[in-house]
């Protein structure tokens, strides 16, 4: 807090490399999309330049941040800013939870003849309702039959509650090192974050295994409404996982290297709270995709 | 049963709503805030997670099957 005059950011080159990556990224997507062969790679290197992008700028702001240029208007900014990409954060898992629910309860029964059969003549007539639905109605015809008999049960006892107690766990050893921090524990808290960490990357671990098996056996993302949303809810989190296990990775350094106090660390409340929103988001999905 | 479990859902949500008010605040009250109310929001996970082990283990509620793979 070296002056209260509000800190006004240097010329930097980060934005416009920023835009580079997108610019390819973008690029390097569309063309891929379209059998390009080059879209693959040139995907990766604008994921690749974005990656640069944000531990370069990430790194200046924490640079800038240690060397005291901060004063209490810009932590009201980063605040703010946190707070908005939280919200952001919650909209977005909302649309997905959103699209499920609706085409389980709503969307899926309508075409079903639910609600005065409005649906059903005009689109697929003698259409079955049934949840999962993992076949697109169009593409069973006329008197298609959207739910297959050939189907098996996930054991809702095995990977998924596994799962759900490692990222609860982590939660737990989080708040651990939570309270080591703000009791001035350094140690204490190195380890409980140190634990945290693994117990994400081991939740990754199993999630990776349990796409294999559920891709093997034919559930993909074009299966149906059900494939689809199952993999748009799972596989963001599992990528917000990723990203949550990369802050962790990177607040731990900050530790080590004596970046926090006890009336100082923000970066360590944000990350904490991405965990417990990641942690959070997946039980609400071992709810809704397994019990309600 | 359901809207049991929904509503511990969604006082979960409340806390981590909370921790959000307590980060924005920030200084020591909001940082004692965000805390206490992220530790709300663990202990009741983890509460809940035991109860649906525990109602599924003693049948009080089935999981809803829907979580299916094909067998090909």
């Amino acid at each position: 807090m070296s002056n209260e005059k509000y800190y006004v950011p240097h010329g930097t080159y980060w934005p416009i490399i920023g835009s580079i990556g997108i610019s390819t990224l973008f690029v390097g997507f569309a063309n891929q999309m379209h059998d390009v062969s080059w879209g693959w790679p040139v995907m990766v290197l604008g994921f690749a330049i974005i990656a640069f992008m944000m531990f370069g700028w990430l790194g200046t702001v924490v640079a800038e941040s240690v060397g005291g240029m901060y004063n209490s208007q810009v932590d009201r900014s980063f605040r703010w800013g946190m707070s908005w990409f939280i919200f952001s954060e919650v909209m977005f898992f909302a649309a997905f939870f959103g699209a499920l629910l609706y085409a389980r309860v709503l969307s899926v029964p309508w075409l079903g003849g639910e609600y005065n059969n409005i649906y059903t003549p005009q689109l697929w007539e003698g259409f079955k309702a049934a949840w999962p639905l993992i076949s697109t109605p169009g593409d069973v015809g006329q008197n298609g039959v959207a739910f297959s008999t050939n189907f098996k049960l996930v054991d809702t006892w095995g990977l998924p509650a596994l799962n759900t107690g490692l990222l609860l766990t982590s939660g737990v050893t989080l708040t651990y090192a939570h309270h080591a921090l703000r009791a001035g524990h350094r140690d204490a808290l190195m380890a409980w974050m140190l634990a945290t960490i693994a117990l994400g990357v081991i939740f990754l671990g199993f999630q990776i295994t349990e796409y294999g098996h559920a891709y093997h056996d034919g559930l993909k993302l074009t299966s149906g409404i059900y494939g689809s949303t199952f993999y748009l809810l799972t596989g963001f989190h599992g990528f917000h996982v990723t990203i949550g296990v990369i802050m962790l990775t990177v607040i731990l350094y900050r530790i080590q290297k004596g970046h926090f106090n006890l009336e100082n660390h923000f970066a360590f409340e944000g990350v904490a709270w991405y965990w417990h929103f990641v942690d959070v988001v997946w039980l609400g999905l071992f709810i809704f995709v397994y019990w309600i | 049963m359901n809207l049991f479990v929904i509503a511990v859902l969604v006082l979960i949500f409340i806390f981590l709503g909370s921790a959000v008010i307590g980060l924005l605040k920030g200084g020591k009250a909001g940082s004692d805030r965000m805390f206490k109310a992220l530790r709300m929001r663990i202990i009741l996970s983890v509460l809940l997670f035991a109860f649906l082990l525990l109602a599924g283990a003693l049948g009080w509620i089935e999981p809803n099957g829907f979580n299916l793979l094909p067998t090909q």
